[in-house]
């Protein structure tokens, strides 16, 4: 098995128009994709981001507000997955619930040492 | 032990809408019920968009109000309303209030919503979207109004609501009375939207009615509001429910009382039913109680000709002398005929058809031409059904009196007039 960064973007200009039913059924699609795709019975390990930080350049003289990305790049939450290819990486992420919003997710894998 | 984000129970997310929405308008005053709504609706999403990454917090309410609660003073903040700024960072560290702080907060914001100020139609849009946490569309789509039509009139139920500084607070003891009339009116109205039309996506429709119910139940867990009224009403909502799925074919189209598969009734509901009519000592000059004693008739008849109609047909009687109100007396009109024959019922029928009410109702011909054609006029049947088909608004109504006619026009041994 291969280790895989899935790093979600975007999806979110459609979720301030969804009804708390909406969201919940859509949260709870999020919950059982993370745990289907882990191999134990807990959601695959990761983390949802803030959408803004800092960005940190030449030795911590410069200093900025950042992701200074549009919102669609934001960056909102990794996972870590683990799979046996590239392949078989991405046709997991498929069933990923931001697509019914249009959000992407970029599959990485990492490298072995 | 904490559920991860998908094992939380149903409608969820609604229920905690209503509660934190009420809990932050008592707190900041109505005048912010607007900027309350979006900071739930945004501790929602954030809810939404970090809970799947872990196990949900051990107190999901207490996150979603604590985080909503933030938004709002940010909000506040934002508008530079200083006096919350110096005030409020301590009291948001307030604890959670108990489920009965909660309850009681929530039976205060149902009076605010059926104030009787505003238009029933601004008392149900109201209900549905605070305590009922469902979005505009989703309330256009259970009332099968336009988006657009909802929308509008939120904005003008809530100006209204804001411009009466609607208090959350119960009435006085004198008022109470009369002001739980007008709250077990709505509930009542809220019920029947979801309960009497069988188009429209039933799912919503149903929510509906468990909305109704949900908030009638929290009327009952108060002492001051738990009366022969509101019990009454529960009993008959837990009645009508039970026969929610059966008044529907499986191909949508709407199945009358006499050919509902009596087994496919929920036999829980009508026992609840059962249970909080027989709790009704004074029930002769309560509406509530005659139709639930109806109800209850129904619920126990193991079949539409066993059904005890004579008894059905007093009650309807008693509620018509109370009501006064033409519709009652239509609905009276088949148990009459059950009783009495289909001719008394049509002399029944006559007394009443001149009501403006009735004026253009497709029941009114549609219920003669039922009575004519037992009584073999079958001419005068088709010309009624043709004349309901007119009037007819509902697709699906229009439809089955297509249907009768064509049975009618096509009766084999149609007798002679």
């Amino acid at each position: 098995m291969k280790q895989f960064l899935y790093l979600f973007r975007g999806g979110d200009e459609g979720y301030a128009e969804q009804s708390p039913e909406e969201m919940q059924a859509h949260m709870a699609r999020w919950g059982e994709w993370m745990t289907k795709i882990s191999n134990t019975d807990q959601p695959v390990p990761g983390l949802p981001l803030h959408e803004s930080g800092k960005v940190v350049a030449d030795g911590g003289n410069l200093i900025t507000d950042g992701p200074f990305t549009e919102g669609k790049e934001i960056v909102g939450g990794y996972v870590l997955v683990e799979a046996n290819d590239l392949d078989h990486a991405v046709e997991l992420s498929k069933e990923c619930p931001i697509f019914e919003f249009g959000g992407t997710v970029e599959v990485r894998e990492a490298i072995k040492m | 032990m904490p559920a991860n984000s998908f094992q939380l129970v149903d409608h969820f997310f609604r229920t905690e809408y209503s509660k934190a929405v009420t809990y932050l308008t008592s707190r900041f005053g109505t005048a912010h019920l607007e900027a309350a709504e979006d900071a739930v609706q945004e501790a929602l999403m954030k809810a939404m968009q970090t809970w799947p990454y872990q196990t949900t917090p051990d107190n999901p309410t207490g996150w979603i109000i604590r985080t909503a609660t933030n938004k709002l003073i940010d909000h506040l903040r934002r508008q530079q309303k200083v006096y919350y700024a110096t005030k409020l960072p301590e009291q948001a560290a307030s604890p959670q209030p108990s489920e009965e702080v909660f309850s009681d907060e929530l039976i205060k914001m149902i009076f605010a919503c059926c104030s009787p100020s505003l238009s029933i139609e601004h008392q149900l849009i109201l209900t549905l979207k605070i305590l009922g946490g469902l979005s505009i569309r989703e309330i256009a789509a259970a009332l099968l109004k336009k988006e657009e039509t909802i929308a509008k009139a939120y904005t003008r139920a809530k100006k209204k609501f804001k411009d009466q500084n609607l208090r959350l607070e119960l009435p006085v003891a004198d008022a109470l009375p009369i002001r739980l009339q007008a709250v077990t009116k709505a509930l009542y109205l809220l019920f029947n939207e979801g309960y009497k039309c069988t188009t429209g996506d039933q799912l919503i429709r149903k929510d509906l009615c468990e909305e109704a119910m949900r908030l009638n139940h929290l009327l009952l867990g108060h002492t001051q509001l738990n009366n022969e009224h509101t019990r009454a009403l529960m009993a008959l909502m837990h009645y009508q429910v039970a026969r929610f799925e059966a008044r529907v074919s499986a191909d949508g189209n709407p199945v009358s009382l006499r050919d509902q598969n009596r087994e496919s009734w929920d036999h829980q509901h009508i026992q609840l039913g059962d249970r909080y009519l027989a709790t009704i000592k004074h029930g002769q000059s309560n509406e509530y109680f005659l139709q639930a004693a109806i109800a209850g008739i129904h619920s126990r008849a193991t079949s539409y000709s066993s059904t005890n109609w004579a008894h059905i047909y007093q009650l309807y009687q008693k509620l018509y002398q109370l009501t006064q109100n033409p519709i009652i007396g239509l609905n009276s009109i088949i148990p009459c005929a059950e009783v009495y024959g289909p001719k008394q019922a049509l002399i029944e029928l006559k007394k009443l058809e001149d009501a403006p009410i009735l004026n253009g109702n497709y029941l009114v011909p549609a219920t003669k031409s039922e009575l004519y054609e037992r009584v073999g006029e079958i001419k005068k049947a088709i010309s009624e059904a043709e004349m309901a088909l007119k009037f007819a608004v509902n697709k699906r109504d229009k439809l089955f009196l297509t249907k009768k006619i064509f049975k009618l026009v096509n009766r084999p041994t149609s007798k002679p007039m």
